[in-house]
């Protein structure tokens, strides 16, 4: 194994601005990346700190794409580096999604906020397979029409009849449009389950969000008749290594970083207090 | 039943200056010391030092096999360039209890390049210890790491390193032999089950416990088993940068908290269930393994008498039907 406390040298090949705070930012690595959808890397600043961002989209042309908040300390940095600036990539660790689970199946992704960024990577395989059989459904939910990620593409994706979408906001003056096949709610994500047109048996889903998410959507879509080994949550925590030693990402006795971080319901089912 | 055995050989004379010769030439030498202060340490030797005895030092060995910081890269202009290994080091006088931890983080950085560097060039020897009133050590509870066991009418070779050094010292290694323990000592022992730790997560011991709790972090920094760390980095002028890792603590408000403010781990009582769990079930593919080696430290580093060898006795006993 080699040193995966080194990070290799990436520039910031482009910076593509999404909604407030939320932009892509697309690093060229020295060393090329082989990351699947739901594997994270550790982007370093140097002289600023470090933080772990998965990827948006499949590896193009040895790109590695991020959504990435500014949040803290150092994405705020990252923020005021432009492109052709240096920074460091470690990675990638953890698991990521196993696609292979949804060959031949309907695909459920749910995404709450920023929760959507991670998802887009697996929407991208998902539509990345050329004989996919079997419906792609998204809903997603954010705080307000302003917030959510993608949506053009999205919409255009639905318009395009290749995925089934839905969108739920927190709070809303105005529904965002346009209206056709693209429902939008005002409430909560897991109200978009309530009449979907769903054939649990043969569903795979994976959902991410922030923790109020998990704690109320994985167990419905239990209910709902999904197997729990077919629903997928990837979880965030803090995370200082990657690789499953400095145990600030622990939750369950597990380290999130190597051993997630995608755990499916059953698993997560034996890890108290990951969810 | 964990086996101690290992080739051994009396302690003929001149044996011990040659190898103090030996390993002076080649290497730095540390050892334990109690200073003035009446603060025992692990300290490099003089010329003159050779310790005859292990004692419990307020850091543990781990303040060698992973520095209280220690640098990992430096950056500049663009590069990232690793820092180069530790010379090459002795401890001696390495109490049992510490040889076990040793080798519980060679277990938990077994992929870690950087630990694994540093540790390819230490050199380990173990002497019989005097049990103090804290001590709980249990000489089944896991193997052991490092080179030699110096006691003091024999001497053992516990890796080939060992072995070799022996050797070396014309000190021939005749019979295997099974190092002693303290006596009646792992009998004091209390430790939690999975089931008895997950049963009392409504249990009002842990706010009994935690709401003395000063979240000082003294229990973790002296514990020979715990190595959680964090990324510093440190800028120079010319625009050269260090990342350094650095022992982080579970108590410490941060350590659960992500960017945004969520914090998973927050109030004290999660947080002294974290260092429970880690301790004495463990993490990740280590779970299963009981990392308290029983040294006491934390019980005598506390400030307010938080044990979890007490609590995990209370535990049990509650959910006894």
């Amino acid at each position: 194994m080699s040193d995966a406390l080194q990070p290799v040298p990436a520039v910031i090949a482009r910076i593509v601005p999404m909604v407030a705070d939320n932009h892509i930012f697309s690093f060229l690595p020295g060393t090329p990346l082989a990351m699947t959808p739901g594997q994270f890397v550790e982007v370093s600043i140097p002289g600023v700190g470090s933080f772990p961002v998965s990827s948006c989209d499949l590896v193009h042309a040895g790109l590695v794409a991020s959504c990435i908040r500014k949040a803290g300390r150092v994405t705020e940095a990252l923020y005021r580096l432009g492109e052709g600036d240096v920074v460091g990539l470690r990675g990638p660790f953890g698991n990521g999604f196993p696609m292979e689970a949804f060959a031949g199946q309907d695909a459920l992704l749910i995404a709450g906020g920023l929760g959507m960024a991670p998802l887009r990577g697996v929407l991208q395989a998902l539509l990345a397979e050329r004989q996919r059989k079997g419906r792609i459904i998204l809903l997603y939910g954010s705080r307000e029409p302003g917030s959510l990620l993608f949506f053009d593409e999205l919409v255009e994706l639905s318009r395009q009849g290749l995925i089934t979408l839905r969108f739920s906001v927190d709070f809303a003056e105005t529904l965002p449009g346009p209206y056709d096949r693209v429902l939008c709610k005002i409430g909560l994500v897991s109200e978009l389950l309530d009449d979907l047109d769903l054939a649990p048996r043969r569903t795979v889903a994976a959902v991410c969000g922030p923790p109020a998410l998990y704690r109320c959507v994985l167990e419905e879509l239990s209910l709902m008749g999904i197997p729990a080994a077919r629903i997928y949550a990837t979880l965030e925590r803090r995370m200082r290594c990657g690789i499953g030693e400095c145990c600030h990402c622990v939750a369950g006795g597990r380290f999130i970083c190597r051993d997630g971080p995608v755990f499916t319901l059953e698993q997560l089912r034996k890890m108290a207090g990951a969810i | 039943m964990t086996d101690y055995t290992f080739p051994s050989a009396p302690l003929q004379k001149g044996v011990l200056s040659d190898l103090a010769t030996t390993l002076r030439e080649t290497r730095l030498l540390w050892g334990p010391q109690a200073g003035t202060d009446g603060v025992c340490r692990i300290l490099p030797l003089s010329e003159d030092q050779w310790p005859t005895l292990a004692l419990t030092t307020l850091l543990p060995l781990k303040k060698l096999l992973l520095p209280p910081r220690e640098e990992l890269w430096n950056y500049n202009a663009g590069d990232f360039s690793p820092l180069p290994t530790a010379e090459p080091f002795a401890v001696l006088g390495v109490p049992l209890c510490d040889l076990q931890a040793a080798w519980y983080l060679d277990q938990v950085f077994a992929d870690d390049e950087v630990y694994k560097a540093r540790r390819a060039r230490s050199f380990l020897v173990g002497m019989p210890c005097e049990p103090g009133k804290n001590c709980h050590c249990d000489g089944n509870l896991m193997p052991l790491a490092g080179d030699l066991f110096i006691g003091q009418e024999r001497v053992w070779a516990l890796s080939p390193a060992g072995h070799a050094m022996l050797q070396a010292c014309a000190c021939n290694l005749s019979e295997n032999l099974p190092l002693s323990w303290p006596e009646e000592i792992a009998a004091r022992r209390h430790a939690v089950t999975e089931k008895v730790f997950h049963a009392s997560a409504e249990s009002t011991i842990w706010s009994e416990e935690a709401q003395h709790c000063l979240s000082c972090g003294a229990c973790s920094a002296v514990c020979p088993t715990c190595y959680c760390f964090d990324m510093l980095d440190d800028a120079v002028l010319d625009g050269s940068v260090t990342r350094s890792r650095a022992w982080d603590n579970c108590f410490f408000a941060e350590h659960g908290k992500i960017a945004g403010g969520h914090d998973f781990r927050s109030g004290r009582i999660s947080r002294l269930r974290f260092r429970m769990e880690h301790k004495q079930l463990g993490f990740g593919p280590l779970r299963g393994q009981n990392s308290c080696v029983g040294c006491g430290r934390c019980r005598e580093a506390c400030p307010v008498d938080i044990d979890l060898d007490r609590i995990a006795e209370r535990l049990s006993e509650e959910a006894r039907p």
